[in-house]
């Protein structure tokens, strides 16, 4: 093995591994992202300039891995099953829900749902802010933008995630309820 | 904690608990994708490579294949489509080529070559035969030329200058090899490989082969072989009688009919005249029948028909019914007052010439035709009487 491969394994596979996970919400697809992360990792190693960590400059990779796979998901293919599949109309979420998530307890797994609501910045913010514990100037510096920028687009989110998880809330509460009276 | 309302703090705090996801891949696992994908690159390009490899030979044999097996379908289809616009160069060319033989008939006054010419301008549609008036003092030579399928005989004429100190023999055997039969879309048969002198004395041809000639060959060979040297001796002599030789010995070895010394010559008499289409041309060549006829009214019926296996076409479809035929003396009477609609172009002038051929060949020099809706046909007056050809469809060797 590669000892440049092995010491960014060590370093930061699992970090670039979740927050790729999040991205795309599917376990299968992150494995084959995080390998494409790695690829254009050793194409442009020699140009890392160490102007940001290795952490920030793994992640704005991650990014736009996961930017173009939306790119590639989003063509011609996708759209035109889209056109005959009509069950992915129904059921915007297709993929399964991992086990580590289904064990947690409830909120934790309506907040998992709304974040699929989020754009795909808004949801890089959150992801960088709060799963990865970056800072404000880290996630700039690994999106590639402003301070501000990221404070105005995790505000945004929060106000996303706040605006679903009261809509989830409501539903849950009006099944219950229909329980109930059936009971 | 289930609640409608939720503060930022709350929902940071939850968004804090999110669990950690792992790789469960080992990472040696991983490494080797790495290199498989890195190498996975490059893979599209042999596969690549062979599909277009595979569509050029696919491209290259498949025009192949097709002229393998539907060889008789395609080149004809292709020969047909070929052979139209082939066709209509040829009647072009060929009408130019009798045109231009025509015109420049010397010994005639300048004034009459010149009559001769607007004449022919003026009618669009150009005789074919050869006429007295035009030969002068020139020779005319026919030669009997086998069809690209070497079943008829064509008989093709040429005028030569004439030369005093040349027999029409040396005549012919010189114009042999100037012959192009090929472009008139018969077969390549002369020159013939022998050599031919007359014999004053017993009036006869003395005919000599080389040792390894290849005319008694086949049947097919040897009689047309026989058939062609009678009737070009025929056509162009009266000599009545060939000798035939092999280097110094008497007699050529045929396959069939064994060592044959002699050969009296059979008159081309009382045949019909047909119009024989050679390949990519609508000219006609006027060629006479396989069988001769006992009186011209039968002949003239059986023009009217086809005879597809000697590719043999009727000559008078555009000059029929021809009805009260009648001999008086040598001229041919007949009455062209049923035809109805008769036309003033090529194919009613060829067959007009097929009529004076098959006249000729009843012995007949003059024919009068009576009640003809038109006056004029291409270069012929039909108002008055029309002299037989000297000799069937003239052709230039220039």
């Amino acid at each position: 093995m590669d000892s440049v491969f092995e010491e960014l394994y060590q370093k930061y596979h699992h970090d670039v591994f979740q927050f790729l996970f999040y991205m795309v919400r599917n376990k299968e697809h992150a494995e084959d992202l995080v390998q494409e992360v790695y690829i254009r990792v050793f194409k442009s190693y020699d140009r890392f300039e160490g102007k940001s960590s290795e952490k920030t400059w793994l992640f704005s990779i991650a990014r736009n891995v996961a930017i173009d796979f939306f790119r590639k998901q989003k063509g011609w293919k996708e759209k035109l099953l889209e056109k005959f599949d009509w069950s992915t109309n129904q059921v915007k979420d297709e993929y399964p829900i991992p086990e580590e998530i289904t064990v947690q307890k409830e909120e934790i797994k309506w907040i998992y749902k709304c974040l699929e609501f989020c754009t795909m910045d808004q949801r890089a913010v959150i992801i960088l802010r709060y799963l990865q514990d970056l800072s404000i100037a880290e996630t700039a510096k690994a999106l590639g933008w402003t301070e501000s920028k990221v404070k105005t687009t995790q505000h945004r989110s929060l106000k996303v995630l706040k605006k679903q998880m009261e809509m989830s809330y409501e539903k849950e509460a009006v099944t219950s309820e229909k329980v109930g009276v059936e009971r | 904690m289930k609640k409608s309302e939720w503060s930022d703090r709350e929902l940071e705090e939850l968004l804090m608990q999110m669990p950690k996801i792992k790789d469960h891949r080992d990472p040696r696992d991983i490494y080797q994708n790495l290199s498989l994908n890195k190498r996975k690159t490059k893979t599209w390009l042999l596969p690549g490579l062979a599909a277009v490899a595979a569509l050029l030979l696919f491209f290259i044999l498949v025009p192949k294949m097709n002229d393998g097996t539907n060889f008789s379908f395609d080149t004809a289809q292709e020969e047909k489509s070929s052979g139209n616009s082939q066709a209509m160069k040829a009647a072009e060319k060929d009408s130019t080529i009798a045109m231009k033989d025509q015109a420049s008939t010397p010994n005639k006054s300048v004034s009459e070559t010149n009559d001769k010419k607007m004449e022919l301008m003026s009618a669009a549609s150009i005789k074919t035969a050869v006429y007295e008036d035009e030969v002068g003092d020139r020779t005319v030579l026919t030669y009997w030329i086998p069809d690209s399928q070497a079943q008829i005989l064509v008989p093709v004429s040429i005028i030569v200058p004439a030369e005093k100190d040349k027999s029409w023999l040396t005549l012919f055997v010189d114009n042999m090899a100037n012959l192009k039969e090929e472009e008139w879309g018969l077969s390549d048969y002369y020159p013939l490989k022998l050599s031919m002198n007359i014999d004053e004395k017993t009036n006869s041809v003395d005919v000599v082969v080389p040792d390894d000639h290849k005319y008694g060959q086949g049947s097919a060979e040897e009689t047309s072989f026989i058939k062609t040297l009678n009737n070009d001796v025929s056509s162009n002599s009266t000599i009545k009688k060939l000798n035939f030789f092999t280097n110094n010995e008497k007699g050529i070895e045929f396959g069939n009919e064994g060592r044959v010394k002699n050969h009296d010559i059979i008159d081309v008499k009382k045949h019909a005249f047909f119009f024989h289409f050679p390949e990519g041309s609508n000219l006609p060549f006027l060629a006479p029948s396989i069988d001769a006829y006992s009186d011209i009214q039968s002949a003239f019926a059986d023009m009217e028909t086809n005879n597809p296996t000697y590719k043999l076409t009727s000559s008078l479809e555009h000059l029929q019914p021809l009805t009260d035929v009648t001999v008086n003396d040598k001229t041919l009477f007949v009455s062209f007052k049923s035809i109805i609609d008769m036309k003033d172009d090529q194919f009613t002038l060829a067959s007009f010439e097929a009529l004076l051929l098959t006249a000729k060949q009843f012995g007949l020099e003059k024919v009068v035709v009576k009640d003809s809706q038109l006056t004029h046909l291409g270069p012929f007056d039909l108002t008055k009487e029309t002299k037989v050809p000297v000799a069937p469809n003239l052709r230039d060797i220039q």
